[in-house]
């Protein structure tokens, strides 16, 4: 139902967005993932007729949004990255606002403000104003205030950045009953793989502005089948045991966390007794080695040389 | 539009305290200052030397007296010095035999009316000595035919006649005090554009349904309400409740107060419009309001600007139109005919600001 074909934003040095096409069908739920300025907000703010691309197109049911973008503005629901409310007024007075925005008046409105409220859990506290929330508060508030206008599509940028774990389940969880009971059209974006692969069906990646690789997420992991990933746990820190261990023949990519080292083989190397080999040399105790198969990160890892987050 | 219009109250209702702040300054200022200035007529102490006897001293004083702008008193020389040298008055005159000289204790800007007014009588009254050397009995003819005139001659002009400069402290300082206040009224209600570009409630707007001229009507009107109705009040709660003579048209007054109004919210656009910044924003409006109001006389007559420079730019100030359109109306007591004119101006001031600002916001969010 709204595709965008090979768009593309330059700015005066940069090209946030390159050649990116998307497909998102009716019902759905995909996922865009990529790290820090990849390009997602630019892509989401062409998308929602906020920012008019440098080249290409965006279509909702076949039709171009540029020229007529009043179609695209009635069925579409953005959650912006940034938390955008009013934060002098109550919740209540936020949501009213963007209801009429969309032109909702008198008993609707306040039903369909009754209705987002209880779906974000924040019924109770609707008369408080915005700045007294917490964190996650503000960001159900967000996220209501998109849904004021029944969006049959909503697009979500990061919805979830900075709140604690239980706002942030509450959310996804509100989220996934959106789309799977409700029907709803969603793009979701995000850098925690894991919400991503909880929620979509289908997930592209931008890196650097391109798509460098879609699919569903087996399709995707699939990159990585012929490979697994060892997670090799230390009592502490060695980085020289580590840059050696990296080195071994057949590791495709190693990354070091402090205590611990992840690496990407193909199935089948014979890793184990080199691993301890190496750990006596330098005196290193091997805490823990657990062999997994690739998860979304692993293929974000493999296809970029970069992890999602910094 | 009606939407947008409507939070900006809601959001003014939540966070009153700017323009609340704002409207007391103004009343307070106002009142306070005009409290200790005298009411009535202020008092001139007046004193002559030896090139004048005491009857030629008192038939001047009559004279000055006959008009009621200053009540001048005859006392001698020392005691008009101490008077002044303690402060209890501003200035005071000397009075010589064709000439005066004035004492000036400290700034006054009624120094300038009562320089003016003498001189206005001292030339008048030597005219008619000169007149009288070569006809005699003339003064006498002239005031009977001043007191039946063959025909009245009424005198409308913008600036009042050149040397009839009235001065009106108290109403100086409220029109001057309450169109200084409100710029800051009136800006800081259109910072809130700013604002909302700043934390995204404008672009959740933009990618609503509601179009992009009905989000800048809703806080132009909502800006031009607020100011509007903060000079609308002040004027009421000084003319019913503190007695302020503000002549017979007050609804001339209001319609002054509407085209100000205007033309400060075009210009705050034309700023907010320059400059993007809020935090350079709380920099540049107050250097605005204070400079203009300091240029375009709202702290002092602008009849005491003589700087060439500072009169031309005070031409291109709206507040020097608004508080020259006021005093014409309700210190001169002039009508619509009279006012047209800086009416006009600031409605075309308006018109040109808001034009280049909105050419300017266009081009740089297409950029
Ligand atoms: N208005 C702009 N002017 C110039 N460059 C911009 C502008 N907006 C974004 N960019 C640049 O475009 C690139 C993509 O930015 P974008 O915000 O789309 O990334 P993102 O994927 O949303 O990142 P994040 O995960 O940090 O939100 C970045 O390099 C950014 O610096
Ligand atoms: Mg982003």
């Amino acid at each position: 139902m709204l595709e965008t074909q090979q768009l593309t934003k330059k700015f005066k040095d940069t090209i946030a967005v390159d050649d990116v096409s998307l497909v998102l069908r009716q019902g759905e739920s995909v996922g865009l993932l990529g790290p820090n300025g990849a390009g997602k907000s630019t892509a989401i703010a062409m998308i929602s007729t906020l920012m008019k691309p440098s080249s290409g197109d965006v279509k909702l049911n076949g039709k171009s949004v540029l020229k007529k973008p009043g179609e695209m503005r009635r069925v579409l629901g953005v959650v912006p990255q940034k938390i955008a409310l009013y934060e002098e007024l109550s919740a209540y007075e936020n949501l009213k606002f963007f209801g009429r925005l969309y032109g909702l008046s008198g008993n609707k409105l306040e039903q369909r403000i009754d209705y987002v409220l209880e779906l974000v859990g924040l019924a109770d506290r609707k008369k408080e104003l915005v700045k007294n929330y917490s964190g996650g508060m503000q960001r159900r508030v967000n996220l209501a205030a998109a849904m004021m206008h029944e969006p049959e599509v909503l697009i979500m940028d990061e919805p979830t950045v900075g709140i604690d774990p239980q706002s942030r389940n509450h959310l996804l969880e509100t989220i996934r009953k959106l789309n799977q009971d409700e029907g709803m059209t969603v793009l979701y974006t995000s850098h925690y793989m894991e919400e991503v692969e909880k929620l979509c069906d289908r997930v592209y990646i931008m890196d650097h502005g391109k798509v460098i690789a879609e699919g569903t997420k087996e399709e995707l992991k699939a990159i990585l089948s012929d490979q697994e990933t060892v997670l090799i746990d230390f009592d502490q820190n060695y980085p020289e045991l580590f840059t050696k261990l990296s080195e071994i023949e057949g590791v495709q990519q190693a990354t070091a966390e402090e205590h611990s080292l992840k690496l990407i083989i193909p199935k089948g190397t014979r890793l184990l007794a080199a691993l301890f080999h190496e750990a006596e040399r330098y005196g290193a105790q091997v805490v823990n080695v657990n062999v997994q198969t690739p998860t979304l990160e692993d293929v974000f890892l493999r296809l970029t040389g970069r992890k999602l987050r910094d | 539009m009606k939407a947008v219009f409507l939070l900006q109250w809601r959001r003014f209702y939540r966070k009153p305290l700017l323009v609340l702040a704002m409207f007391g300054l103004t009343v307070i200022f106002v009142s306070v200052t005009a409290a200790g200035g005298q009411s009535g007529p202020q008092m001139i102490p007046v004193y002559a030397d030896e090139s004048m006897n005491n009857q030629q001293a008192q038939t001047w004083i009559e004279r000055l007296n006959g008009e009621e702008q200053f009540q001048f008193e005859l006392m001698p020389e020392s005691e008009a010095r101490s008077y002044v040298a303690e402060g209890d008055v501003s200035q005071a005159v000397n009075l010589l035999e064709a000439d005066y000289r004035l004492l000036v204790g400290r700034e006054d800007p009624a120094r300038f009316a009562l320089d003016s007014f003498l001189r206005r009588i001292y030339s008048e009254e030597l005219r008619l000595e000169n007149a009288e050397q070569t006809t005699p009995g003339i003064r006498a003819e002239m005031e009977s035919a001043l007191s039946d005139p063959a025909l009245t001659l009424s005198v409308e002009s913008l600036q009042g006649e050149e040397d009839s400069f009235q001065y009106n402290g108290q109403l100086q300082l409220l029109f001057g005090m309450t169109l200084f206040f409100v710029i800051y009224t009136i800006m800081f209600s259109l910072v809130r554009i700013v604002d909302e570009k700043r934390t995204g409630t404008w672009s959740r707007m933009i990618i609503s349904p509601v179009r992009k001229w009905q989000m800048y009507l809703g806080h132009l009107g909502y800006s031009f309400l607020i100011g509007f109705s903060q000079i609308t009040l002040i004027f009421l709660l000084f003319r019913f409740a503190f007695g302020f003579e503000l002549g017979d048209r007050f609804w001339l007054l209001i319609a002054i107060a509407a085209c100000y109004t205007f033309s400060i919210v075009a210009l705050g656009l034309l700023i907010i419009s320059l400059i993007t910044k809020p935090q350079q924003l709380g920099a540049v409006i107050p250097i605005v309001a204070t400079g203009m109001a300091m240029v375009g006389g709202a702290f002092w007559p602008i009849e005491l600007v003589t700087n060439e420079i500072l009169l031309a730019v005070s031409k291109a100030l709206p507040i020097t139109y608004g508080l020259q359109a006021l005093t014409s109306v309700a210190v001169y007591g002039n009508g619509l005919k009279a006012v047209a004119i800086p009416l006009l101006l600031l409605l075309g001031f308006g018109s040109i600001c808001m034009a280049i600002a909105i050419r300017l916001m266009e081009w740089r969010s297409a950029s």
